[in-house]
């Protein structure tokens, strides 16, 4: 990204991306968590992304709503780390067809409270690939099809059979998972 | 009872109602982050300039010590060649995107076009970075095996000096032809990716 000159007062930008990151900060934190599981990476993550947020907010037109616009500079963002990351670690990441036929882990844990659960959730969504990414993390955040499609931008349709797809494939190997060891 | 606990987790609730510490982001951390970042890419620049320095002081060295001309040649056009190839580092990564450009474009359409990005640097590999050394290194080898066959004792040890050198040739053509190779491959990998995503966006219009 581009650096801009950086002013020392506090801007009509300043406080546009105050207000964003004090309404959308913990979906970006959690947004993070479903891009990078190494807690130092996800902090400099999330810092690039509240930094191309304020950056951004330089040149704010109006053309979309807040959000839509927080959530496509994020994702935006997440992407290009996570396409740094396939190339430099060779990360394999799958498609959903990869992801359905993969054999279940081993899971000894025979508790599953809200931590375990959580961390088989975010394995799951840190392998998929960035568009069913995208599309999943936006409707765990509670956003619908018609946001996630100008978010994302593939069809309201498509948009509704992903998270058909991706939900069904999520919530069933996360409770194979979970019935291992019993 | 363990499996109806299960069952009764649903994978929306476990997302939204994750405990977690707030990472502590302030303006003024940002602000820094963004002055950290131009220092990066001043060293970052700064990197470049010396390794091209030293390969320009290097090959102008041996310019000014060497006498013959096919070597002197063959320095020159390595000299212009990392020149080139610099000069299009420096092109190819200052082709950043601006950090509004990141909100008007979707998910979808952003992925494609830094990916088609990525198939372009590797497609354009054998232009930019390794053809710009090929006339440069090719004169330099053919200089430096005539000067070495006009020395007075080569005659003898002849089979041995024009195995060395068809070796070294052809080592230097193996790296130039693997290394294109590879990004050639990179590059076909992307572009099945980028058909994907078109084909996502066709049937989204």
């Amino acid at each position: 990204m581009e650096t801009e000159a950086i002013p020392k007062r506090t801007t009509r930008q300043d406080e546009m991306y105050r207000e964003a990151a004090a309404g959308h900060g913990a979906a970006l934190e959690r947004l993070a968590r479903g891009y990078e599981a190494d807690p130092e990476r996800r902090r400099d993550l999330l810092q690039e992304i509240h930094l191309a947020l304020w950056q951004s907010f330089a040149g704010f037109d109006g053309r979309c709503s807040i959000r839509t616009w927080v959530y496509r500079v994020a994702h935006n963002v997440a992407t290009s780390h996570v396409i740094r990351d396939h190339r430099m670690y060779s990360r394999t990441l799958v498609g959903l067809d990869v992801l359905e036929a993969l054999p279940t882990e081993e899971d000894r844990e025979r508790s599953v409270d809200q931590r375990n659960a959580l961390e088989k959730l975010l394995k799951l969504i840190q392998m998929l690939q960035p568009l069913d990414r995208q599309v999943i993390l936006s409707y765990l955040e509670g956003l619908d099809a018609a946001s996630i499609a100008e978010i994302t931008g593939i069809s309201p349709g498509n948009v509704a059979t992903k998270i058909h797809r991706i939900k069904g494939i999520l919530t069933r190997r996360f409770h194979e998972g979970g019935s291992h060891g019993q | 009872m363990d499996n109806e606990v299960r069952n009764d987790i649903d994978i929306t609730n476990v997302w939204k109602n994750q405990g977690m510490e707030m990472t502590e982001i302030s303006l003024e951390g940002i602000r820094q982050k963004a002055r950290k970042f131009e220092t990066r890419i001043f060293w970052r620049n700064l990197r470049e300039y010396v390794a091209g320095a030293i390969v320009v002081a290097s090959f102008g060295y041996v310019i000014l010590v060497s006498h013959p001309a096919l070597i002197r040649a063959g320095c020159g056009l390595v000299i212009a060649g990392a020149l080139y190839m610099m000069y299009m580092l420096r092109m190819k990564g200052s082709a950043r995107t601006a950090p509004a450009e990141l909100a008007f474009r979707t998910c979808v359409d952003f992925h494609r076009q830094e990916l088609q990005r990525q198939r372009d640097l590797l497609r354009g590999v054998w232009s930019w970075y390794l053809l710009p050394f090929v006339p440069g290194m090719a004169i330099f080898l053919i200089g430096l095996f005539k000067n070495t066959m006009e020395q007075p004792n080569a005659p003898a040890h002849a089979g041995i000096i024009v195995a060395a050198f068809a070796i070294s040739g052809l080592v230097c053509a193996a790296v130039f032809v693997g290394v294109g190779m590879l990004n050639q491959w990179g590059a076909r990998q992307l572009q099945r990716e980028i058909d994907a995503l078109e084909e996502l966006e066709k049937e989204s219009r």
